[in-house]
């Protein structure tokens, strides 16, 4: 087992092009399973298959433990790869897709025998072992290729949204048992998905990927209460967060036309003081229509989720914000609401960068 | 559906409901219509059988049956050498085709290396040179390396011919091959010949069945390669030897049927067997 | 990994058909080449018998509709699942793996003078048709081109059908909702989808016409009476290797690689189009 260190890594397809990677630096100590994240064409996949070896690193470098493996074949690399698609051979059985890794390596075949059943009793495959994959189910298949990973008892787990191909009900107990897992074993794992409730449930930390170029790490809550810029505000979370454009004034912050006191210090605003005012949907808080401090909103569509629910509406200078409605009374479609900050809640962001302030 | 080939389960027949004949006279009648079909296009078995259970006489003035034709047989047609020639011509040949197509589709399809596309297209583009426009080049080119008294000519000719749509159908069908389970071979520590070997040629066991079949009828069936770079008589496929009878027209017709009945045997067996893959490979340039 | 497929073609097949252009331009053996240059072409158009070998080609594409059309209907008729229709489609199928020699040879038997063909016209009344079919030129050109479309009935049918299987049926229940009879369904609904499979067809059907039939004439007919069943390939076959005009079998040679390779750009650039 070992640590995981990105230091300036890049991966550049075409020259010229933007960096699929751009200077990835990222260190992930022993056994902590890291889950990057971020939305297709962020560079994540890329990342990861770097650490595997199955793309080459056009800069920087790349440790597992103390030995650089930059320029090292993935066969020497010490790690295993769990696949989106599985990539089961399907002309072998289970139990020899499990074993096949370790008779490359000529090990012997006593125990490869001991290793295969071991794994597939830690994964209930044991039924399985003389199927061939076609005759399974997704998660079963799904299985195999975590036992496959397991059986080398590699230093890495790299695990490319291994859940994607699961329905909806079974990614989530997937996921719960694969973090339990990785725990069990104590191996270091590195999990990319483009699910950021995944990351934010499976994760000791998480790395948020935009555009090549890494945005935040850090621990799930840490990401969701104090992203370090807009783009992570607004991917983390689910309803998004509402990023409304307001300006820095001496006491705090005019947005929609009210202005919501910030007691902390925050740093100074680019260009003419304008920001990007961010508040959760729970940041929110709905009130009476025309209660003083409160910003009109016409509501446009209310999501029941049975024990809250979500107010979609429109403001009178045509923002759209969600608030989250505790409980069952909610207000009807076509009424009129008071929203309220709560300022405790408020995140403020650089107009122009985006940058946390 | 990707690539090109089609799948196994997807024999002819609806995807879905079949039109169904609810009508039982109209139904009466199309299985009629089938059942006529179904002679003329089974006539020549029917004659092949029938003819070669008579002896000259009672083909030609009419008459009953008899196994005398069969008797005759030995001594008309060399057949079990000629089987035993066929079959070491198609397996040699088919052999080679399937090293040679399973390699450089593997290549062209997963690999990526400069002049690959080149290359890709002067093989595919051989499938446009029919045989007759090089074959009497070939021929002289290969008497001269003293190729016509063995089966190596002949071999190498049906070798050629038979490469260029082959590597097409393997392209297709590694393209259609998902790049993670290869992935997963390199993880696993194999290098790209063990990949070839150990997984994709597995995988791929369903085109090389369309590619055997599709080879062994052409091959089995074919006279004239056979013809000119099999100058041996001891080495001529049964084709051949059935052609060379057949075309000095003083022969005794049913021996000849019953002849026939045995050269058609082993492809009308290989047919049987290996129908769907056939199928497949008909219908795989068409591309989907 | 390319490397062996590649010099095999090469050396076997694309050599070869440099050979084929250097050599149409001389006179040769098969031992000694002169060379002659172009005017062995023209002379070659100044041949009679070339045209009329070119004529016979011409004659045989006429038969190619029937080649499709007939497999066609059949095909819509399986299509229908008629009962055992599995073994119907592998009954019609199964003269795919007989050899041409052995068609040909059978053919041979059944149109000759006293051959089933002419017993069953006489049987049905039609006995002023009878003929020897097989000793007339033009007879047996016809006899030629009927064994041909019989022979292409399995391949294009498994061809239609496959193509059929691929369609929607949705489709088909929609016309029928909007009235259409079975006929006009199949004309104006399954016909139309089935354009690809229907050109794929008729592309295999032609590049069998011109090179596929050297056993069938070789056995049946021997190219004759006179020229009257000899096609082009069958005419290299016979100027090279029973003539012995090696120089004049090569050109003849290129002329059917550039016939059958205008065909088959033809054919893609089609296929480029509807893409």
């Amino acid at each position: 087992m070992s640590s995981v260190r990105f230091e300036y890594a890049s991966r550049i397809y075409a020259a010229g092009h933007r960096p699929a990677v751009d200077r990835l630096s990222l260190e992930i100590p022993d056994g902590e399973l890291c889950v990057l994240v971020g939305p297709s064409g962020s560079g994540k996949s890329t990342a990861l298959r770097m650490l595997a070896g199955l793309e080459p690193a056009d800069g920087g470098k790349i440790f597992i433990g103390d030995r650089d493996v930059t320029d090292l074949a993935p066969k020497r690399r010490d790690i295993a790869m769990v696949f989106q698609s599985y990539a089961l051979y399907p002309h072998m059985t289970v139990a020899q897709n499990l074993g096949f890794a370790l008779r490359v390596k000529r090990m012997p075949r006593e125990e490869v025998k001991r290793r295969v059943e071991e794994a597939a009793e830690l994964l209930e495959l044991t039924p399985y072992l003389k199927r061939r994959p076609r005759a399974l189910s997704g998660g079963q298949r799904q299985r195999v290729a975590m036992g496959r990973a397991i059986v080398r008892e590699p230093q890495v787990f790299c695990m490319d949204e291994p859940l994607s191909n699961l329905d909806a009900k079974l990614r989530v107990s997937t996921r719960t048992q694969i973090a339990s897992l990785q725990r069990r074993l104590g191996v270091t794992m590195v999990y990319v998905t483009h699910d950021q409730v995944e990351a934010m449930t499976m994760g000791d930390r998480v790395a948020v990927l935009h555009e090549g170029v890494l945005q935040q790490v850090d621990r799930p809550l840490d990401l969701y209460d104090r992203p370090c810029n807009v783009f992570v505000a607004g991917f983390m979370g689910s309803p998004a967060m509402n990023l409304l454009p307001g300006k820095r004034v001496t006491d705090g912050v005019e947005v929609l036309g009210t202005v919501v006191p910030v007691s902390r210090a925050l740093g100074a605003p680019g260009a003419n003081g304008a920001v990007t005012a961010g508040v959760r949907p729970e940041g929110l808080q709905l009130a009476g229509h025309s209660e003083p401090g409160t910003i009109p909103v016409t509501v446009e569509f209310v999501e029941e989720l049975g024990s809250d629910g979500f107010v979609y509406g429109t403001v009178d200078t045509g923002e759209r914000i969600t608030v989250r409605s505790p409980g069952r009374s909610h207000p009807s479609v076509g009424s009129q609401v008071g929203v309220r900050f709560e300022p405790a809640q408020l995140h403020v962001f650089d107009g122009e960068s985006g940058e946390r302030l | 559906m990707s690539g090109g080939l089609i799948t196994l389960d997807d024999l002819p027949g609806p995807v879905t409901e079949p039109r169904k004949i609810r009508r039982p006279f109209v139904g009466s009648a199309l299985f009629f219509a089938m059942i006529v079909i179904g002679i003329v296009m089974l006539y020549p078995f029917f004659f092949m059988i029938d003819t070669s259970l008579r002896s000259e006489s009672s083909f030609l003035n009419g008459g009953g049956h008899s196994l005398a034709s069969w008797r005759a047989l030995d001594s008309t047609l060399p057949w079990r050498q000629q089987l035993v020639n066929s079959t070491i011509v198609c397996l040699l040949s088919i052999g080679i085709i399937l090293t040679c197509s399973t390699m450089a589709g593997f290549a062209f399809a997963k690999l990526r290396y400069p002049g690959a596309s080149a290359v890709f297209v002067a093989i595919i583009a051989a499938i446009l040179i029919p045989v007759q426009s090089i074959v009497i080049p070939a021929y002289v080119d290969i008497a001269q390396w003293h190729l016509l008294t063995s089966y190596t000519g002949a071999v190498l000719m049906y070798s050629a011919i038979g490469t260029p749509f082959a590597t097409f159908l393997m392209t297709v069908y590694y393209r259609s091959l998902p790049d993670e389970v290869l992935e997963a071979g390199v993880i696993d520590g194999l290098s790209y010949p063990t990949i070839f070997l150990r997984i994709a040629l597995p995988m791929s066991v369903p085109a090389l069945a369309t590619i055997f079949v599709l080879q062994f009828i052409q091959i089995w069936d074919d006279l004239l390669i056979g013809l000119l770079f099999l100058q041996n008589p001891s080495e001529r496929t049964i084709t051949v030897g059935l052609g060379a009878l057949a075309a000095g027209r003083t022969t005794d017709i049913p021996v000849l049927m019953a002849g026939s009945l045995v050269s058609a045997l082993p492809a009308i067996v290989v047919f049987l067997i290996f129908q769907r893959f056939l199928i497949n490979g008909l219908t795989a340039g068409i591309g989907r | 990994m390319t490397a062996p497929a590649f010099l095999l073609v090469a050396v076997i097949l694309g050599w070869p058909m440099l050979q084929a252009f250097y050599y149409s331009l001389t006179q040769w053996d098969g031992i000694t080449a002169t060379y002659i240059g172009p005017s062995t072409y023209t002379h070659e158009f100044h041949d009679p018998a070339f045209w009329r070998v070119l004529q016979n080609n011409l004659l045989l594409i006429l038969a190619i509709p029937l080649a499709l059309v007939i497999p066609l209907g059949i095909a819509f008729l399986l299509d229908t699942h008629v009962f055992g229709w599995r073994i119907f489609r592998s009954a019609y199928f199964l003269p795919t793996a007989i050899s041409w020699v052995v068609i040909g040879m059978v053919a041979e038997r059944f149109f000759a003078a006293n051959g089933q063909l002419n017993s069953m016209l006489s049987a049905v009344g039609l006995g002023f048709l009878s003929t020897d079919f097989l000793s007339g030129e033009r007879s047996a050109l016809l006899a030629v081109a009927l064994t041909f479309v019989w022979s292409m009935i399995g391949t294009n049918m498994i061809i239609f059908l496959t193509g059929m299987a691929t369609l929607d049926p949705h489709l088909a229940e929609a016309a029928r909702v909007d009235g259409a009879s079975g006929w006009q369904t199949f004309r104006r609904v399954t016909v139309p989808q089935l354009k690809r499979f229907i050109q794929f067809a008729l592309m295999m059907t032609l590049i069998s016409a011109f090179t596929a039939l050297f056993s069938l004439i070789f056995v049946m007919t021997s190219g004759g009476p006179g020229y009257g069943t000899t096609t082009l390939e069958f005419f290299v076959y016979q100027t090279a290797f029973a003539v012995g005009q090696f120089g004049t079998g090569a050109m003849l040679g290129v002329i059917l690689f550039v016939i059958m390779a205008t065909v088959g750009i033809v054919q893609i650039v089609l296929l480029r189009t509807k893409e």
